[in-house]
């Protein structure tokens, strides 16, 4: 098929939706292809920290005014995705107490508001703090909820005209001296290929920039950086705890609804996709991150992950953690003569909206045109919808409405309804990725039951014939890589019940032949 | 009190082990946290289903064990031998009479139709369960049920190339529906009038029709006696997510039998604590706040299962033995203990107990360590149950063994 448009986004992270949201606001026409699934990449795997900045008070303070000001206005266009939670940076005996001093000055001199606590009063609001802390500084950090913030930015540009092909991976480009003349993307499920035709084309693609660009002949000095992080299975906290000392592993735990975030690592990695989380990662983050919280060491987690982080190099620094964590903006015209040609990288979830906005600013700035961004002035649209308690009480515990419902994930009491909703109205033709859309899978057993649930139900619906052993089989390592490093104690024991499952009563093998291609004729065909 | 023979643990190889204490005559007490894996995953009984070997449906069992016990020696089985291991499956089977048997297809393993669309080699099958074996050449018509999440009628229609039928049960007031209130009402005969009239509408030129597992807790021939009636055609039985509704049939006829045999039962309990003394165990406790009580035995056999059963505990450095803190067969670093795939034969599932021939437990010299100790079940080390598929085997072989070898030191 053959496609024309103003602009070509490549990337559905946080960047790409939000480019995409921006121009259509601005009512410049677009359309983005995405390999895989909305934010599959760091925009989905990342600690959902809704920064306030102050973290980068110190060292970066460009960056840190960037934080605090995106915080404002997220809290403002994108509230139903934000817990407003409040941070704390704890001091503890070992930490050096001239940083605090430092901290606070920074904090001060770019404008993020501070509040030096004592122990005692950061304890009685944070009773699961190490009580050996020494002070506590408030400032307003929050949680966001980053696939929803991803999501709701998607529909958004859709509804105004966007045209968002997920599943859809770029597989060349049509250069023409100095300019890209198309592009030819490919849909994995459906093998449907396009050809498009962009008169510009904006590389959003987070780790993978270097993949796009060799396709031009191009190349940007770009590190991967992994990140670990683990889930408990419960909160522990009720404001984001920050260690107050220079950025460093494990210094950061973040609430999230009914879980908490541990985080994180930073491991040099050669590649953007194929990582996990190592044991002596989910050990180190253990042990950091329960100086801050002791009961860190006795909660049952329920999964790791690790996303990565896109860093800018520039000579001279040393460190991962020292390389800016800030944006960049290459204007392919001015770097390597090609004209229409832009990629946008690094950054932080939370400055997605500042990327998206220079990104547009620049490509109106090619076209000869002045529409101002009014993406920091529009509220996404979800944000309207009414979020009381007692609607959002009925959504999590479907047992308070009267209606007899089917729960399909007891964990996290996803019912049927909801997922058939989801699979319905998102068209899905990708069944895993009805997992970023719902909790199901999320709580404790990671899917060991509603898995198998959820396969049933696309059965039902005629979204899965024949045989679909290999379905499960994909879900179940999907699952391990999450809990493979998490098991002892009670998780183990949960993997014996889930291993007794499938491996036991089901036996599914790797290899095992589906059940009526054995050679042994048919049989029940009729 | 004071027992001849106290078994800890009361999933399928403690019962086993008391069932053959109790039949020798002695004064047995059995105490258990819950009952283990049986309510979970015991369908059918598994004895050694590997692919590797010579495949099921083409060698008897007894020859594969055989080979197997030759490969194997630190095996369980091959403590025990393929003739004893015999002897064990036929003193579970006296268990059974007619109607609900346990039985084997030409003394070999057989296929047996799951509910996630595969086939498991399995040994002794239920009765219930016995015609899903010939499904490969039949025309067979599956029945689910609207709202039970844990069988997937269509799911199974797919893969075994049939057609499935899920019936409505709007009628029924329940919140959920699951294996134990399904099995409740199929023993409701109103209940099977209804669902066999309307599965009787549906058949088109079907010759069996196949249920989830849940056909009845009590009496499950004369439930499926009476939908065959009903339907007019032959019905069977096929195993579905946990918890098992046969695994309940096998305990509480275990139960019954011990029960009636005298044997004291402590199910809901779990030992808190032995004392052991130059080498024999001297009383061991049980904890049931505000209680603790004491108890004492000759011989004690420890089937405490493996982590769910609470056998064995894992922390982030180590994996331990619970009660006697007895020592383990070689295990790795945490780092090593699962494999990259989840399908992968996790090295975590070798470690266990190691035992001698008559397994008294012992030590890294091979030195018995407790002599009025036997071990029993899954906790034993040395065997992958889950991807031998030799679960029930053990627990029943290894129980019977073990409580035999009790007995004779007393």
């Amino acid at each position: 098929m053959k496609l024309k448009t103003e602009v070509l986004i490549v990337g559905g992270g946080a960047t790409g939706v939000g480019i995409a949201r921006d121009l259509s606001l601005r009512g410049i026409p677009c359309i983005l292809i995405e390999k895989g699934d909305l934010a599959s990449g760091a925009s989905g795997r990342n600690h959902g920290l809704l920064h306030s900045g102050a973290r980068y008070a110190v060292t970066d303070p460009q960056g840190a005014i960037e934080c605090i000001s995106e915080n404002r206005i997220l809290r403002r266009i994108a509230p139903h995705c934000i817990e407003e939670t409040g941070g704390l940076f704890v001091s503890l005996p070992e930490d050096d107490l001239c940083f605090r001093d430092q901290f606070l000055q920074s904090c001060e001199a770019v404008g993020i508001p501070t509040r030096l606590l004592s122990r005692d009063q950061a304890l009685s609001i944070e009773p699961e703090l190490n009580p050996e802390l020494l002070s506590a500084i408030e400032v307003p950090d929050g949680a966001v909820h980053s696939f929803k913030l991803v999501m709701e930015n998607a529909m958004d540009a859709e509804k105004m005209g966007a045209n968002l092909l997920l599943h859809t991976e770029l597989t060349s480009l049509l250069l023409n001296k100095n300019k890209v003349n198309g592009a030819k993307a490919k849909n994995l499920i459906s093998g449907e290929e396009y050809l498009i035709e962009p008169s510009f084309l904006v590389n959003a693609t987070g780790a993978w920039a270097n993949q796009f660009l060799r396709l031009a002949g191009l190349k940007i000095e770009m590190a991967l950086s992994k990140g670990s992080l683990l889930i408990t299975n419960q909160r522990l906290n009720q404001r984001v705890i920050n260690r107050c000392r220079p950025p460093s592993d494990g210094d950061i735990i973040v609430p999230n609804e009914t879980v908490s975030i541990l985080g994180t690592t930073s491991v040099r990695s050669d590649e953007a996709e194929n990582f996990e989380t190592t044991p002596q990662e989910v050990s180190l983050l253990i042990n950091e991150t329960s100086r801050l919280i002791p009961s860190v060491q006795e909660v049952r987690l329920i999964r790791a992950y690790a996303g990565i982080r896109p860093l800018l190099q520039s000579a001279g620094v040393n460190g991962d953690r020292a390389i800016s964590r800030g944006f960049t903006l290459i204007d392919h015209e001015a770097r390597d003569g090609v004209k229409n040609l832009i990629s946008i990288t690094g950054g932080k979830l939370i400055t997605y909206r500042l990327m998206a906005e220079k990104t547009s600013d620049l490509i109106c700035e090619k076209m000869g045109v002045r529409i101002p961004c009014s993406t920091h002035l529009t509220p996404l649209s979800g944000a309207t919808q009414a979020s009381d308690v007692k609607t959002q009480l009925k959504k999590l515990n479907p047992t308070l409405s009267k209606e007899k419902k089917e729960i399909l994930c007891d964990c996290e009491l996803v019912e049927r309804g909801e997922v058939e909703r989801i699979l319905i109205d998102c068209k899905l033709k990708e069944p895993l990725d009805i997992l970023r859309r719902t909790r199901l899978a999320k709580g404790t057993c990671q899917g060991g039951f509603c898995l198998y649930r959820l396969l049933g139900v696309l059965h039902e619906r005629g979204m899965v014939q024949k045989d679909s052993s290999n379905l499960l089989k994909g879900f179940l390592e999907e699952r391990w890589k999450g809990i493979r490093p998490i098991l002892w104690g009670d998780a183990l024991k949960e993997e014996e019940l889930i291993e007794g499952i499938y491996k036991g009563i089901f036996n599914l093998t790797p290899t095992h032949p589906s059940p009526l291609e054995e050679g042994q004729g048919g049989g029940a065909r009729h | 009190m004071h027992y001849d023979l106290i078994v800890i643990g009361m999933g399928l190889s403690g019962l086993m082990a008391a069932k053959t204490a109790t039949e020798a005559g002695r004064k047995v007490l059995i105490i258990g946290k819950g009952i283990g894996g049986l309510a979970l995953f015991s369908n059918s009984i598994d004895v050694l289903g590997i692919p590797s070997l010579a495949g099921p449906e083409t060698k008897s069992l007894k020859d594969d064990l055989s080979q197997w016990i030759l490969d194997h020696p630190n095996h369980p089985y091959g403590k025990i031998g393929a003739e004893k291991i015999e002897e064990a499956l036929s003193s579970f089977n006296a268990l059974f009479p007619p109607p609900y048997t346990f039985q084997a297809k030409n003394g070999s393993n057989s296929l047996l139709p799951t509910g996630a669309g595969t086939f498991r080699p399995t040994y002794l099958i239920p009765s219930t369960m016995m015609k899903g074996t010939t499904i490969k050449n039949k025309k067979i018509l599956l029945i689910g049920f609207k709202g039970y999440k844990d069988f997937y009628a269509q799911q199974l229609a797919d893969s075994f190339l049939c057609r499935a039928v899920t019936l409505s049960l709007s009628g029924m007031s329940q919140a959920e529906i699951n294996s134990t209130t399904l099995a409740r009402w199929m023993e409701q005969p109103t209940f099977r009038e209804w669902i066999g009239t309307e599965i009787k509408k549906q058949i088109l030129n079907e010759e069996l029709v196949g249920f989830p597992a849940v056909l009845g807790l009590k009496d499950p021939m004369g439930v499926r006696k009476d939908l065959e009636k009903r339907i007019g055609l032959p019905v069977f039985e096929i195993p579905a997510l946990p918890p098992s509704i046969p695994g309940m049939r096998i305990f509480r006829r275990f139960k019954e039998r011990l029960i009636q045999r005298g044997v004291t039962f402590l199910l809901g309990h779990s030992v808190s604590k032995a004392y052991v003394n130059r080498e024999r165990c001297e009383r061991i406790e049980v904890l049931n706040p505000p209680l603790l009580t004491s108890y004492t035995a000759d011989c004690y056999i420890l089937a405490s299962g493996r982590f769910m059963g609470g056998g064995l505990k894992a922390d982030r450095e180590k994996i331990s033995e619970s009660i006697f803190n007895l020592p383990l067969s070689q295990y790795e670093v945490r780092e090593k203990w699962f494999g990259d795939s989840f399908f992968d034969d996790h090295p975590v599932h070798g470690v266990g107990i190691s035992t001698d021939s008559t397994f008294h437990p012992i030590d890294e010299s091979g030195r018995p360590i407790l002599e009025n100790v036997w071990v029993a079940g899954t906790i034993l080390a040395h065997h992958h149950f889950i991807q031998e598929k030799s679960r029930e085997g053990i627990e029943i072989a290894t129980g019977y063994w073990a409580a035999k070898q009790g007995i004779d030191s007393l």
